[in-house]
């Protein structure tokens, strides 16, 4: 048996077995269609989608940072600030409604940028920069908006709206980003990259990979899809507010955790992180239907986290 | 007895590691774990220890047998002094507070012990590997434990070093203790054991006894004779393709120049600490420099910046696997495709069709020991991780390979494996530095010996030299 | 490496103090009075510093302004800041009225007078309270709804335990009785119009027979409009509270049936005009009651300025 280099298949049961986040995902669904019978109608899991997608897009991004080792806390502010500057180039100066779309996903990648700038030629924690960015963007978002809701021009609220009765547009950019996530991560030398940054920095070094302009790439898109998610939101509502999208990094790195990526890097995938951000939104929607005690909402809510992480890790030690 | 394993079977997914091992130790003996990468030495050991539970078969330890472990992997808290790392969880304490001056004290006794002049106050992380191996030597034999297991720790030493553990093994065995010595270097088994237990692709193959052959060992292990151990074939060298001229940084290395030539093979030994590493990391850019310059081929190399250097036709294996070498989250594909990753995309989409045949390929050449390409890279053993980073480099086919340390945990066969692949390099105008502690190793594969000793170039030996003459340049002092 | 990072962060700090803190404004009098704002990321709260502004500058004061961003600490830390600038009265707007003792401590120890607007300060001495009525809007919200429709209706709740959601909430039941009216489910949306949006969405679906929603704030009832799309306004009713610009505009197109307007400006208003008189040592209004006010398609009119 030296030197076998044989191929794994990989069965249906393997494939559950090993991906924690998708087994609590059905457990969930199982556990919700029994207790809250409106939950498994087609209108309310596309509802669940729509609700997920936001939370997915910024998951994604932030599922290029988690895999090469770093964090972004910035995406909520960079989301609701590209929101804003979309907005507000529309509605105050006047702009085309697709100028200012670009606009606003301008705004992200360069929020992001600055913060891998940040990271990698001014050797800040990650940690750090993104932190400083969450204030910066959230307070611009402030300024831009002078603290009121902005109305958001027509193509960024037809992100917002349905295709036809069945086919809502942000579950098609949800799923659009996801697929292009999966693409980047495993087909890209960016992508490939990330994981080996992530697992170690140093023998990605010493095995010629320009760490440094690859973890600019990283957070560049990490701003992308956070502009992106942040349209998203504005678009649902047809309005830009100077509050949407507090508290959503810890969303979107609770998802990217869920689907099975570990925060010190190296590993993830878009599916584990699509799986995370599900999870999040079937969980909020059935305790909204269950009628559950606002004040046992967040309790639960994170006791789902820790638990699915947990199996998780569980799962990989007893290998 | 003091401790017997039973008919021990134990599994991981896809790859039966240990299939019905018996294994004891007396005391008073120093047991020899032998067999080749992925044989299941270091599983028994986990097994033995308790790290792992076996499948089946059963571990007894006569009453109050204390066992203490030195694990292939390094098991030392980089950030952590030396000192700290000694006493890791049992800290000396004076009112339930640590007390360092004595810990302080303890240190230096244990460091003496094992022949290690470095202040206990040291971050480990600032260690070389081979000093980093004894402090865990030290640590373990501070442990007064009756059966003492030893994997693979002079994988990383050089000789006098590695001297001074036999003889401290040979004190404890003269005490009654009990060891389980683990190793691929042949001459130390024949020094030292006083029983052979061969394992073969997870089975005991044969107990052989005190002073067996080196013939029998390795056809018991390999299933085959090895006829030349190093199989070097020279050939008439070309142009000059590495060049290193004057390189100096304040405190590591001072006026070192030397050149490879194409189809040569250029070895560098010295002691450690003689600055061998710092000084190949320096010229392939990983760490800066104050004077001098380096060029590959003709074109000089930037300082400090690696992605030039590779771009050069530069390739380092590192000398730490683990900490520099490997990604140990990713697959033995990815990691055996990381340094071809960039050349071989097209408009930034991996080539990955071609990236896994190539892999593939180097992993049958190299027979590494893997259920798959997509088998995390961590599950191999040692030997076969260190195979997969060789691989990577080769798969680079770089103008100049610099190798530091390459087979360091290699078994005997795979060994030969390798020094066939470095003769195809050479073959094929390529050129390579061989830096390497293992002298039988330097002197049977080089062409030319560069020897260097405090941070300069020593002195220089042709191929076939002998051992005396290369430690005799290496312990070389200069006016200050 | 660390000392770099404490460098570009503390560079970063005066930066923005240099482009962000200078917004003190008024005529440039002798008297300096203080506003610690619980937040400026609500048009709510944008409105009630507008009105403070300008009765300072109608008044010829000078009116300092700081941000606690809903931080309840950052906010003692802030009217302590006050305390050590010299000014001569001191405006709050409570982050949460129980977490405010400790400020009007600083104020009492410094021997500056202490207003509280918009919310009221639980515990320590306070010269003028200036607030509309939460309890008695929640309320008037009820009446409102149960006179615009009768059956199921839900309650989009504000941030669990926060006073505002407490006391529109506690309102909110005690007016229910008046009319023909059930809550069917209650549910926290966290005075969010995103989460407005999705928590109603989700009530729907359990309850699709509901035909009224009261939200603790305009925001959220925006949402819940936003989920209701063609039906809002027709087959069911939304009822908001705070009277923010794009409330009134929801009213003037009918989605939302009628909203509790405060009056932030008046607050604002009221509350340096008493801080003012206190500065000054004129006798000041214990208790300043802002009227709340139902807004409906009828004379939304008057709230447009
Ligand atoms: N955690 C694990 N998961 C999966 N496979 C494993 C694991 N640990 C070891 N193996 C496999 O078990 C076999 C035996 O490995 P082991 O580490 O015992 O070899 P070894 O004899 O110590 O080799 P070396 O000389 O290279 O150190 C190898 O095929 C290895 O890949
Ligand atoms: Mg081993």
């Amino acid at each position: 048996m030296s030197s076998t280099v044989g191929s794994r298949r990989v069965s249906v049961r393997e494939a559950l077995a090993d991906n924690g986040a998708l087994a609590g995902l059905l457990v969930l669904v199982v556990a919700l269609s029994v207790s809250a019978p409106t939950f498994l109608s087609t209108q309310n899991l596309l509802n669940v989608g729509v609700q997920a997608a936001v939370v997915a897009v910024l998951a994604f991004g932030s599922t290029f940072v988690i895999v090469s080792g770093g964090i972004d806390l910035s995406v909520g502010s960079v989301a609701a600030l590209s929101a804003m500057v979309g907005a507000w180039s529309s509605a105050e100066a006047g702009l085309p409604g697709p100028v200012a779309l670009l606009l606003g996903l301008l705004t992200g990648v360069v929020a992001g940028l600055v913060n891998g700038a940040l990271v990698s030629y001014g050797r800040l924690p990650a940690f750090i920069a993104t932190l400083a960015m969450l204030s910066v963007a959230r307070g611009l978002t402030l300024v831009v908006s002078q603290g009121s809701p902005t109305t958001t021009p027509d193509v960024v609220s037809f992100l917002g709206s349905d295709l036809t009765p069945y086919l809502p547009v942000p579950l098609l950019v949800m799923l659009v980003f996801f697929g292009i996530t999966g693409f980047v991560l495993s087909r890209t030398y960016s992508g490939r990259a990330m994981y080996a940054i992530g697992g170690n920095e140093e023998a990605a070094r010493l095995s010629g990979i320009d760490t440094r302009r690859q973890k600019l790439v990283v957070y560049a898109l990490s701003g992308l899809f956070a502009a992106v998610a942040g349209m998203l939101l504005a678009g649902r509502l047809s309005s830009a507010g100077p509050q949407a999208a507090v508290g959503y990094e810890l969303d979107a790195i609770a998802a990217v955790v869920i689907g099975g990526a570990s925060l010190s890097g190296g590993v993830g995938r878009a599916t584990g992180t699509l799986v995370g951000a599900l999870v999040l939104a079937v969980l909020r929607n059935g305790l909204n239907q269950m009628q559950v005690s606002p004040f046992w909402q967040q309790v639960v809510i994170g006791a789902v986290i820790a638990l699915a992480v947990l199996l998780d890790t569980l799962r990989r030690r007893t290998r | 007895m003091l401790l017997s394993a039973r008919n021990i079977t134990k599994s991981f997914t896809g790859v039966k590691a240990l299939d019905g091992v018996d294994f004891d130790v007396r005391p008073g003996e120093v047991h020899v774990l032998l067999g080749e990468n992925g044989a299941g030495k270091s599983t028994l050991v986990k097994v033995l220890a308790g790290v792992h539970s076996p499948d089946r078969g059963t571990v007894e330890r006569s009453a109050g047998t204390r066992l203490a472990v030195i694990h292939q992997e390094l098991t030392l808290v980089p950030r952590l002094s030396v000192a700290e790392n000694l006493y890791l969880g049992r800290p000396p304490r004076r009112f339930g507070i640590v007390d360092k001056a004595r810990m302080r004290q303890g240190a230096k006794r244990l460091l003496d012990r094992v022949g290690l002049s470095v202040d206990p106050d040291t971050a480990v992380e600032d260690l070389g590997i081979a000093q980093q191996q004894m402090v865990e030597i030290a640590r373990a034999l501070d442990l007064d434990a009756q059966v003492l297991v030893l994997d693979e720790p002079t994988a990383v030493l050089t000789g006098t070093e590695t001297d001074r553990l036999l003889d401290i093994m040979a004190d404890l065995r003269g005490q009654g203790v009990g060891l389980v010595f683990i190793t691929h270097h042949l001459d130390e088994i024949r020094r030292i054991a006083d029983r052979v237990t061969v394992l073969r692709d997870g089975r005991s193959v044969g107990v052989l006894p005190r002073g067996a052959s080196v013939r029998r060992m390795i056809e018991l292990m390999v299933g085959r004779t090895i006829s030349e151990q190093y199989p070097r074939r020279r050939q008439d060298p070309g142009e000059v393709l590495l060049k290193v001229d004057g390189l100096t940084r304040d405190g590591a290395f001072h006026d070192v120049s030397f050149h490879v030539r194409a189809g040569e093979v250029v070895g560098v030994a010295g002691l450690v600490g003689a600055g061998r590493t710092e000084v190949v990391r320096a010229a392939f850019g990983v760490d800066r420099y104050d004077s001098g310059r380096v060029e590959v081929a003709g074109e000089p190399v930037p300082r400090h910046d690696v992605r030039a250097a590779v771009r050069a036709g530069l390739g380092l294996v590192p000398e730490d696997r683990k900490g520099q070498g490997l990604v140990l989250t990713s697959t033995v594909g990815d990691n055996l495709g990381l340094v071809t990753l960039r050349s071989t995309a097209r408009a930034g989409l991996v080539d990955r069709r071609g990236q896994r045949e190539r892999a593939r390929g180097m992993a049958e050449a190299l027979r590494v020991k893997t259920s798959g390409l997509d088998q995390p890279v961590r599950e191999l053993s040692g030997g076969n991780q260190q195979k997969v980073v060789i691989g990577k480099w080769l798969l680079a086919d770089p103008k100049v390979l610099v190798l530091d340390e390459p087979t360091r945990g290699v078994d005997v066969g795979a060994k030969v494996e390798i020094y066939e692949l470095v003769n195809r390099m050479t073959a094929a105008g390529r050129a390579v530095l061989l830096v390497s502690s293992d002298l039988p190793e330097v002197i049977g594969m080089s062409d030319r010996i560069v020897v260097m000793a405090h941070g300069r170039v020593a002195g220089e030996l042709p191929a076939g030299t002998t051992q005396d003459k290369v430690m005799a340049l290496a312990v070389q002092e200069f006016p200050a | 490496m660390e000392f770099r990072g404490v460098a570009a962060l503390s560079a970063l700090t005066l930066a923005l103090t240099a482009c962000g803190s200078g917004t003190s404004s008024g005529g440039g009098g002798d008297l300096t009075i203080g506003l610690a704002i619980s937040t400026l990321d609500n048009p709510y709260f944008v409105a009630l510093k507008a009105g403070a502004e300008k009765a300072a500058a109608e008044l010829g004061v000078e009116l300092t302004v700081v941000d606690a961003q809903n931080d309840a600490t950052n906010q003692v830390n802030q009217v302590q800041t006050f305390t050590t600038q010299g000014v001569k009265a001191i405006v709050i707007n409570p982050v949460d009225s129980k977490q405010a003792a400790p400020a009007a401590k600083a104020a009492e120890n410094a021997a500056v007078p202490l207003v509280a607007v918009d919310r009221s300060v639980d515990e320590g001495k306070v010269v003028s309270e200036v607030a509309s009525d939460n309890v008695q809007g929640g309320t008037l919200a009820a009446i409102e709804l149960g006179r615009a429709v009768s059956g199921q209706v839900v309650h989009l709740q504000g941030i669990p335990g926060a006073s505002a959601s407490r006391d529109r909430g506690r309102g909110f039941e005690q007016g229910l009785n008046s009319g023909g009216i059930e809550v069917v489910a209650g549910q926290p949306a966290d005075f969010n119009r995103a989460k407005g949006l999705d928590v109603m969405t989700n009530l729907l679906q359990a309850n699709p027979g509901v035909k009224g929603v009261f939200a603790d704030n305009d925001e959220m009832a925006l949402g819940a409009i936003k989920a209701l799309g063609d039906r809002a306004g027709k087959d069911v009713q939304v009822v908001g509270f705070d009277g923010t610009p794009d409330g009134l505009t929801a009213i003037e197109n009918g989605t939302m049936a009628a909203t509790i307007a405060q009056q932030p400006e008046v607050l604002g208003r009221k509350a340096v005009e008493q801080a003012v008189k206190a500065a000054r040592g004129e006798t000041v209004q214990e208790v300043v009651d802002v009227e709340v006010k139902v807004v409906t398609k009828k004379n939304v009119a008057e709230f447009r300025k």
